[in-house]
């Protein structure tokens, strides 16, 4: 009885002091929407970085030579287009591998010349790493093996060369002094970092090998793992069979090294983690400046109604009953905050993942948990002056003006 | 037995290293039924008087017997109790909620009673007819006039059908017309039975009652009664 009459009795103060109360709210509303904010983008980062692990770049190992290390030496074996061929032939994992050769060269077309990162690659490098080809063919094995001229270029190449990629397509062009055809266009992939895919221009292997670049020595070795099998478990075949060719002994460092992108994936884990206990930590620091706004609000209210709480004395209201009245209309101050913050955090959130292409999954928990702490942030900083009004004596309070 | 039996009340205010004795040893007894007026200058004692009979302060030392209850030794919310059931108060400013329609006002001491919402409604509105508005129960205390606001003020106070009816300059705040016939209000009342003790500085309305207390310098100076 006397809990329903002070929500009741509550709620019509707030709605006598609606644009007060509102403004009260803003702190609570912040942090509680930064709470709702972050948890929902987090999640949705997390469940992004989680779906590419399991798609084909994320599950590839990439094999390197070791960079020489002071005066140590150990960089004398480079790969070779035979280490990939040995991995290819183990049968211990069901794995795909991708051997490439890499190298800048100058292209031109008529009167236009780039330079151009050069990518020697079999027929199998596209699919390896989750590329598409846009128009016309990528050249097949077949293709390799015959040292054939052929040239598959990144979507934005053409445009360096004032035409189009796919423009291109049936005509030769020069690359590095050698005459090349032009067979087909990659679909624009984005960039990943520090190399450009759609800059590049893809030609076979052993055409690479034997008329551009002059050797067979590889810069890296792409591996990629079937789902049945764990990255470390990939790592311990190639290093076994990696170690056999290059004829190393037990106890001797591998002079070769073997990139895990689940690596840079837990970095971005961290990174995430870092951003999100960074921002709960603002929220945490707005939620406590919002309480402090609803003490002190609460103090101006007990003092401007000390005639009411003596009147409500007078007829009767026990020391608990005025306690609880304050303390309902401080926690549903708080409660009203937390609401609209959590309509705000959902609609930033949304506005994310609609941007981010994410899946928008707000956890009811965070929902729950945000607007029960901000009932708890209330309930903390209205006790004080729902005291005070307590206390008050009922003959003083009365005759206060 | 009186309902009310004071006996020797002191009240003393300390207001820094000074003592003021605002009552230095009142003794009285009010029976039931009685219409009485208390009036005094202001700083005689009056209202700490006030106060302490209508149970919203206790005294430094003495007793004061209500309903044969011994109450100046209870606590703050056992005095809430005390003031819910046994006294009605109604004040020279009202004192009614604004934002709260009159039926809303009337029922607020029952809620305080914990009586059940359907009952806080039939009684507020049996007071409320009693006191001719029940035609205005969900009009909110500005839509009001001064006499009805007192009026509603005059039935919150009799909801919980209190001992004592204790009124504050109940016509301070009104012209003499109202102010006329929330006395005549009182008078009715007082021919049901109700006790009531009227506040005032006035000759006028103490003239109304049937027996008048002057309080001067924290005693009585004078209890007289009309025949």
């Amino acid at each position: 009885m006397i809990l329903q009459e002070s929500i009741t009795t509550a709620v019509d103060s707030i709605r006598a002091n609606l644009l007060r109360s509102l403004l009260t709210t803003i702190a609570i509303v912040i942090g509680t929407a930064s709470v709702i904010a972050m948890v929902g983008i987090g999640s949705s980062a997390q469940r992004a970085i989680d779906d590419s692990i399991t798609n084909a770049s994320a599950r590839t190992l990439v094999v390197y030579p070791s960079r020489g290390r002071g005066t140590q030496k150990i960089s004398a074996a480079p790969l070779s287009i035979s280490d990939a061929d040995a991995l290819m032939k183990d049968k211990e994992i069901n794995w795909r591998i991708a051997p490439e050769i890499r190298g800048s060269k100058s292209l031109k077309y008529q009167n236009e010349s780039i330079s151009i990162q050069v990518i020697g690659a079999r027929e199998d490098y596209l699919s390896i790493l989750g590329y598409e080809i846009d128009d016309g063919n990528f050249f097949t094995q077949r293709d390799d093996l015959a040292r054939k001229r052929y040239a598959v270029l990144g979507s934005s190449v053409g445009a360096e060369l004032k035409t189009s990629s796919k423009a291109l397509v049936g005509k030769d062009i020069d690359l590095g002094g050698v005459t090349f055809k032009v067979i087909g266009v990659v679909n624009s992939e984005g960039s990943s970092g520090w190399s450009n895919p759609d800059e590049q221009i893809y030609i076979p292997l052993f055409t690479a090998s034997d008329r551009v670049f002059g050797r067979d020595r590889v810069d890296a070795i792409r591996v990629e793992v079937p789902n049945t099998y764990t990255p470390e478990e990939a790592m311990i075949s190639i290093e076994r069979v990696l170690r056999r060719e290059h004829d190393i002994g037990p106890g001797e460092e591998n002079n070769f090294r073997i990139n895990d992108w689940s690596q840079f994936t837990d970095l971005q884990k961290q990174a995430t983690a870092i951003f999100s206990a960074l921002l709960i930590g603002i929220a945490g620091i707005s939620l406590m400046v919002g309480g402090i706004g609803v003490m002190n609000i609460m103090l101006v209210s007990v003092t401007e109604r000390t005639r009411e709480i003596g009147l409500r004395k007078a007829l009767g209201a026990t020391h608990q009953a005025i306690l609880l009245q304050f303390i309902i209309e401080a926690v549903t101050l708080c409660i009203i905050g937390g609401v609209i913050g959590v309509i705000f955090g959902s609609s930033l959130y949304f506005l994310v993942t609609v941007f981010q292409d994410w899946v928008f999954t707000i956890p009811f928990s965070a929902i729950l948990g945000s607007v029960m702490f901000s009932a708890f942030v209330g309930l903390f900083f209205g006790i004080w002056p729902a005291r005070k009004a307590a206390q008050l004596e009922p003959a003083v309070a009365l005759r206060y003006e | 037995m009186n309902l009310i039996e004071a006996s020797n009340i002191t009240k003393d205010y300390s207001l820094g290293t000074q003592t003021v004795e605002a009552l230095r040893g009142v003794t009285f007894g009010i029976e039931q039924g009685e219409f009485i007026a208390i009036m005094g200058p202001s700083g005689s004692g009056k209202s700490t008087l006030m106060n302490i009979i209508g149970c919203l302060d206790s005294p430094t030392t003495g007793t004061y017997h209500l309903n044969q209850q011994e109450v100046s030794t209870l606590s703050g919310d056992e005095l809430a109790g005390i003031r819910n059931k046994e006294i009605g108060f109604v004040f020279q400013t009202f004192h009614l909620l604004a934002r709260n329609s009159a039926l809303d006002n009337v029922m607020l001491p029952l809620k305080y009673a914990g009586v059940s919402k359907a009952d806080q409604v039939n009684r507020a509105k049996d007071k409320l007819s009693q006191v001719g508005l029940e035609s205005r129960m969900n009009h909110q205390p500005s839509e009001l006039s001064g006499g009805q606001q007192q009026r509603v003020a005059i039935a919150r106070a009799l909801v919980n059908n209190p001992s004592i009816l204790f009124a504050d300059e109940p016509t301070g705040n009104l012209d003499s017309q109202t102010g006329h016939e929330v006395m005549q209000l009182f008078h009715n009342l007082h021919k049901q039975g109700q006790t009531i003790i009227l506040i005032t500085h006035e000759n006028e309305i103490a003239a109304e009652a049937q027996r008048t207390i002057y309080i001067k310098d924290g005693l009585i100076e004078s209890d007289t009664r009309k025949e």
